[in-house]
């Protein structure tokens, strides 16, 4: 029994959430070493308010593991495990614990270090604290799933929000923002930031424009996997797009408009903080250059299934060749150019979107 | 009337389908072959959503790789079990796909009316059921000015007054002179359509079993 739950409920929940996992242990343990973070328990053994703090931090992925074993109960492909509310409470009980301490395994670990050193010296109230607080998190955690087991298909209080169109443009922006927001707020994020930094890094020194040409090759290949999104969605979800009677060109410019607006932020942060010795025009310039070379990733993985780790060597290598380039003085209208250039010569080849056989 | 010539698909390297020659007149007309034997992947190889080698020439005019626009202009498909953006309303699929399908004004609403949608019209296909998904797909599949329509599966999770409904439109438009090509694997006569002929899909390619001519 333990091994189907984990299978069900333990795994998926770590599968779905590793990028976001990856993510926390980069931030928590990438940027601090374990001595800062031991000076960071201390600091919270003795201060209620930034023990209250933690604990606030253990609840939100409490609730967030929660709500994924309660959506799963309630999935079209789960139902069958309905039949698990005829075990007997007490071994229910059992085993939703042992679920619920695999998925707070995080927390767990973290909270059994704090309760180390609290026990070490001697902060009995912290002791008290952190052993009540993950000892509430856990049963409440059992009881919120097993209540869920015997009470299927809640009645849901639903708001009756207007519902706005949705034109065709916004398909991808709304299903990224909406069921990837994790990929999205990281792709502009690191693009944004790096861009503003670059842009503010330039007067600071002698720099020429090379500088801001390498910080666009990497805004560039911050936005490498959206292409590879963009194909999967339209796969996935857009089937009867290859039925629609779209000329080669039609389906590019509905391709540009799309990735000009994904790549409108840029032109913002770009416009905002241009340093004063670059004239607009090579900002815009700039701009029109990233857009090219997205738009030549979207034609050269769209509707084909590319392996991940051959596509990250790829961009490797493409940052590597591209900085050398840079740093030969190949100027950005060059740069320019070739991505268009490109772009159409592909897409030609490729005879996209229709990907009909040669 | 539909022609095909030297069809070939291959998925990774391994032929599923080979089809010299066919011509498939207008009409209505059943594609039948057990689970697997490729019905859905000849249909959408005729729908142009699947790349192959040969020709489909439909009215020996449009070729679906050579007139990409005007062939899928007159090509229309619903698919046997759709799958959309589940954020996205009716309302919002059907406004896109009306204006690139070139929908004259009026049909969506008479669509819509005809299929029971206008009374989910505003919500995510997120709360659909698979009857109300697969009424969406057949909404969906009739606007423009199709030549020929091609159903997979469109008896299956559709109610019963639907059906009735449907059938008795389809049967309006192959009298107006658009063809309409079916699959199934429940009894194709709950449709009360004339059927003009039944091809057997097997074995990786398609043959006559019976038409209305000869029995």
């Amino acid at each position: 029994m333990r091994s189907l739950v984990s299978r069900l409920f333990v795994r998926p929940f770590y599968a779905q959430n590793a990028g976001t996992l990856l993510i926390g242990l980069l931030l928590a343990f990438g940027f601090m070493r374990a001595s800062d973070h031991e000076a960071l328990i201390d600091a919270a053994l003795g201060s209620p308010m930034l023990l209250g703090f933690f604990m606030f931090l253990w609840g939100l992925y409490t609730l967030k593991a929660v709500a994924f074993v309660r959506s799963q109960l309630a999935a079209p492909e789960q139902l069958f495990f309905n039949a698990f509310r005829l075990i007997a409470a007490p071994v229910r009980g059992l085993i939703w614990l042992w679920v619920v301490v695999d998925l707070l395994i995080p927390i767990l670990g973290y909270a059994g270090w704090m309760l180390f050193r609290a026990v070490r010296f001697a902060q009995w109230p912290a002791v008290y604290a952190i052993t009540t607080a993950v000892t509430g998190l856990v049963t409440v955690s059992v009881i919120w799933v097993d209540y869920r087991l015997r009470h299927p298909s809640p009645t849901r209080l639903r708001l009756s929000l207007p519902s706005l169109p949705i034109p065709y443009l916004l398909f991808f922006p709304t299903y990224w923002l909406r069921k990837e927001p994790i990929s999205l707020v990281l792709t502009k994020v690191s693009s944004g930031l790096l861009l503003v930094g670059v842009c503010l890094l330039y007067p600071t020194d002698d720099y020429d424009e090379r500088l801001l040409l390498i910080g666009l090759l990497l805004a560039v290949l911050f936005h490498a996997a959206v292409s590879r999104q963009v194909s999967a969605f339209d796969r996935h979800y857009l089937l009867l797009l290859d039925n629609m009677p779209y000329s080669v060109w039609q389906r590019i410019t509905q391709y540009l408009a799309l990735y000009a607006l994904i790549w409108l932020p840029e032109l913002a942060l770009l416009l905002r903080h241009c340093p004063d010795a670059v004239a607009v025009q090579y900002v815009l310039l700039l701009w029109l250059t990233g857009l090219g070379w997205l738009l030549l990733l979207h034609t050269l993985v769209y509707g084909r299934q590319v392996d991940p780790d051959r596509w990250l060597a790829c961009l490797f290598a493409a940052f590597v060749l591209g900085l050398l380039t840079i740093m030969a003085h190949v100027p950005a209208s060059v740069w320019c150019a070739l991505g268009w250039g490109a772009t159409i010569v592909v897409s030609r080849f490729r005879r996209l979107p229709l990907r009909v056989a040669p | 009337m539909l022609t095909v010539t030297d069809l070939n698909k291959a998925y990774e390297g391994k032929t599923v389908l080979t089809v010299p020659k066919l011509t498939v007149p207008p009409g209505i007309h059943y594609f039948r072959g057990s689970n697997g034997s490729g019905k859905t992947t000849f249909l959408r190889i005729v729908a142009g959503l699947l790349p192959f080698t040969g020709t489909v020439l439909l009215d020996n005019t449009y070729d679906s790789q050579r007139q990409p626009v005007d062939y899928r202009l007159r090509v229309n498909y619903a698919e046997a079990e759709p799958v959309y953006p589940d954020f996205l309303t009716a309302r919002d699929l059907t406004a896109f796909v009306a204006k690139a399908k070139r929908a004259p004004a009026g049909q969506v609403d008479q669509l819509a009316d005809l299929l029971g949608v206008t009374a989910f019209w505003t919500q995510p296909t997120r709360t659909y059921s698979s009857g109300m998904l697969k009424k969406l797909s057949l909404l969906l599949a009739w606007l423009g000015r199709p030549q020929l329509v091609l159903l997979d599966e469109p008896l299956t999770t559709l109610d019963v007054e639907t059906a009735a409904r449907l059938f008795d439109f389809v049967h309006q438009q192959v009298r107006r002179g658009v063809s309409v090509w079916l699959t199934s694997h429940q009894d194709v006569a709950l449709t009360g359509l004339p059927i003009t002929a039944t091809w057997q899909i097997s074995t990786g390619t398609i043959h006559l079993t019976s038409d209305a001519f000869t029995g």
